[in-house]
């Protein structure tokens, strides 16, 4: 195993390259080429500068007007969302819905994963590895729509099969109404989550765990190691790198939920499930308060850069090889 | 500076510039003329409420036979859902996109556009006294009626009535409540016999607000009601407000079998509870009625009846009040084809497909006089646009009479008094603060 940074170069490859190296080109050969090549790249540039940065720079615009889309009267009003963002209880609460979200996803689609990931390729047989990687996986590829839909029955109080389910085996005391009170609507609509990205978590570390070379097993077998030692000395430190990703990953992702919330409450009751994807939506497309729901955007927007930014500096260190 | 960050900062300015550039176009253009002839040529776009079954081929069998009257002419159908609808509309209307004919409600749905200068003033060829006009019953028209200008074409009427399964009365051997207190006992022996008493479904929030807004039209005198709407002049302290919120708290605890957990239920379940036979009642508007009874249901439209919420005792509003309004269409003040979209809604609100929106299945009962009648719409939608049209007054929906703030403040407070998060006193010291906030 090596820990590099960057491969050097082959002595002879280089002679090789040095040999049938064309004569040095003349400085207008070099401004012609560097011109094809901003050619090449230029349809790219245009088509992510038109829709997603100017967009971006749009929404920072509209941040800072009154916006009534009927007239289409745009008052400037500098910072008064923001302002007003700060005295908003349903924002903060939408942004704690947002936090729980994230710590529940890390614990269960990545710590959760690793583990599950682990013990599925320490089976032996082939078949049952196969066979158990497909049924993490089949939740994540059914829509996240559908499973809101899916987990909305399930839930549903009167004919639900999870109620049915507490009733058959003598726990109706348990039963309640899931999505239908402020104190279990969030976390129902987070286990459905769960399950529905579990599983392609899973299948994500156990390609991580499949590339560590088996030689490294097998020593610390010979030495005597047992599988929970070896699972943190050798599959954890090893898929380090998987792991950063997908910390980040889910916790981007928990700042951008919004299909499964509005599929099963519409961020209701009483805003119980209100995330900052359904506060935005609401204040713009329910209460017509379009300045100040981009300004949710906004901090949905650095939230999620800094969480990218934490990442690009993570992806600096240096990586594990073998 | 480094170099790198000049170019940056330029495309910067150059998309600031952009958004101001947009922000000073504005939604100028030129007024449309509703009057003229209508050039029988191009595509006609119409955002309509009517999307899926049973209402969704209505306004795809006018558009067909509309292109096969007008060969030149295509009509260009978007059709939304009570729900999509209203997200639809707004996102034209914010991206300057509307069509040329959209559905709208009535009260301050209506007045937003209307207001905008997005809804072209029909009065010459609709108002009461022109030839188109006087099709409509004049309460309809008036419906979307603002300082004398008319700007609705009204498609039918709508009105909340509490349906009931009349076999289910009969074997519990009660009779149609009359009093709202008289309701509340009928649940106890309708359960008894094994049945829902009232299938709710609050899963969306409007369909508790419906209850609420009639209960209000009840216990609130009529001028405080209206001056409550509008939070220039809204102080929302009458005591019937109270009265109803627990009025309303005690139907949910009493008479659902779902109780606190409402919010977790849709309000489609709650329709196949009655037409499936489970429950004795659903509160529900003109519309659903032919969509209950449908054939396949276990109820029939020989055992359903209709019954307006009844009025509880000592309630100082007006008893004599229904929830409901007409629900229309808009023509787009900017449409180029503004004369068409008057010819082509002149053609929907025909007598003959008055009619035929009047009838089973669609049962949307028309505005045009004379278009519902025992022989073309059921028993229960005749009876209930009988009741409308018989009512001292009718009060709009209460999620787009007033304004988006308030409303949403009712929708959430709704939801917290059925689950018990809040106590009527919260809920209502919550919409105060809406409307105080939206004044």
């Amino acid at each position: 195993m090596l820990l590099t940074q960057q491969s050097r170069p082959v002595e002879g490859a280089t002679a090789a390259i040095t040999a049938v190296a064309p004569p040095p080109r003349t400085p207008r050969r070099r401004g012609t080429r560097r011109l094809l090549g901003l050619a090449w790249i230029l349809p790219a540039v245009v088509v992510l500068a038109v829709f997603v940065y100017l967009p971006l720079v749009q929404n920072l615009g509209f941040s800072t007007l009154e916006w009534d889309i009927y007239s289409g009267s745009q008052e400037f009003i500098g910072l008064d969302n923001y302002a007003k963002l700060v005295g908003d209880p349903i924002f903060w609460s939408s942004l704690g819905n947002n936090v729980l979200y994230a710590v529940v996803s890390l614990v269960f689609q990545v710590f959760g994963a690793i583990v599950l990931a682990a013990i599925i390729e320490g089976i032996r047989s082939d078949r049952w590895r196969r066979s158990l990687r497909a049924i993490y996986f089949v939740p994540s590829a059914i829509s996240l729509t559908v499973a809101g839909l899916l987990f909305y029955f399930i839930y549903e109080p009167n004919l639900g099969m999870l109620n049915s389910a507490l009733d058959a085996i003598g726990l109706s005391a348990w039963a309640q109404p899931w999505l239908g009170q402020e104190s279990t609507a969030m976390i129902a609509i987070i286990v459905m989550s769960q399950w529905q990205g579990f599983g392609y978590s899973t299948l994500l570390f156990a390609v991580a765990i499949q590339r560590i070379p088996s030689e490294l097993y097998e020593a610390a077998s010979i030495d005597g190691i047992g599988p929970i030692r070896r699972f943190f000395t050798l599959t954890l430190p090893l898929v380090r790198e998987m792991t950063g990703l997908m910390v980040i990953v889910t916790i981007t992702g928990a700042f951008q939920v919004f299909n499964e919330v509005m599929v099963m409450t519409s961020g209701g009751p009483n805003n119980s499930t209100q995330v900052l994807g359904t506060w935005l939506y609401r204040n713009g497309f329910v209460r017509n308060d379009f300045g100040y729901a981009a300004a949710i955007a906004t901090v949905i927007f650095i939230i999620t850069l800094g969480i990218a930014l934490v990442q690009l500096w993570l992806n600096r260190r240096r990586r594990v090889e073998w | 500076m480094h170099a790198q960050r000049i170019p940056a900062l330029a495309a910067l300015a150059a998309a600031s510039a952009l958004v101001l550039a947009g922000c000073a176009a504005g939604n100028a253009a030129p007024a449309a003329d509703v009057t003229a002839e209508p050039e029988y040529s191009g595509e006609l776009s119409i955002l309509t409420k009517f999307g899926g079954e049973p209402l969704g081929p209505y306004f795809e069998t006018l558009a067909a036979e509309y292109e096969e009257l007008h060969p030149d002419v295509t009509v260009e159908l978007i059709q939304e859902t009570d729900q999509s609808v209203k997200d639809k509309t707004k996102t034209l209307t914010a991206s300057g996109a509307l069509p040329d004919i959209y559905f709208t409600w009535a009260g301050n749905w209506a007045q937003n556009f209307i207001d905008g200068g997005l809804a072209a003033d029909l009065s010459e060829v609709i108002e009461p006294g022109t030839e188109w006009g006087d099709t409509f019953g004049e309460a309809s028209l008036s419906a979307f009626e603002v300082d004398g200008k008319y700007f609705g074409i009204p498609l039918y009427n709508n009105g909340k009535f509490m349906g009931y399964n009349t076999a289910i009365f009969e074997e519990v051997g009660i009779a149609v409540p009359t009093t709202f207190e008289g309701l509340i006992d009928s649940c106890g022996p309708i359960r008894d016999a094994g049945y829902e008493p009232i299938a709710f479904g609050n899963k969306d929030g409007w369909p508790a607000l419906h209850y609420l807004q009639q209960l209000f039209a009840y216990n609130v005198p009529s001028d405080v009601l209206h001056d409550d709407f509008s939070p220039a002049t809204a102080t929302l302290d009458d005591p019937g407000y109270l009265a109803a919120l627990e009025q309303f708290k005690t139907l949910v605890d009493e008479c659902t079998d779902t109780g606190n957990g409402t919010n977790g239920v849709l309000y489609t379940t709650a329709q196949e509870a009655l037409s499936g036979g489970r429950a004795a009642m659903y509160y529900q508007e003109i519309l659903e009625f032919d969509t209950v009874t449908a054939e396949g249901n276990t109820l029939t439209p020989d055992n359903f009846g209709i019954f307006a919420l009844p009025v509880p005792d000592g309630a100082n509003g007006e008893p004599g009040a229904i929830e409901g309004s007409p629900e229309g269409y808009l023509i787009n003040a900017k449409s180029p084809q503004a004369a068409l979209a008057v010819d082509f809604m002149k053609f929907a609100t025909s007598k003959e497909n008055a009619t035929i929106l009047s009838s089973p299945p669609y049962g949307q009962p028309s505005t045009v006089v004379g278009a519902v009648t025992p022989e073309t719409s059921s028993v229960a939608v005749y009876d209930g646009i009988t009741k409308a049209n018989e009512a001292s007054e009718l009060v709009i929906w209460l999620d787009t009479v007033t304004v988006p703030e308030v409303a949403d403040a009712w929708l959430a407070g709704g939801e917290a008094l059925i689950s018990g998060g809040s106590t009527a006193e919260e809920v209502l010291e919550s919409v105060r603060n809406a409307s105080d906030a939206a004044k």
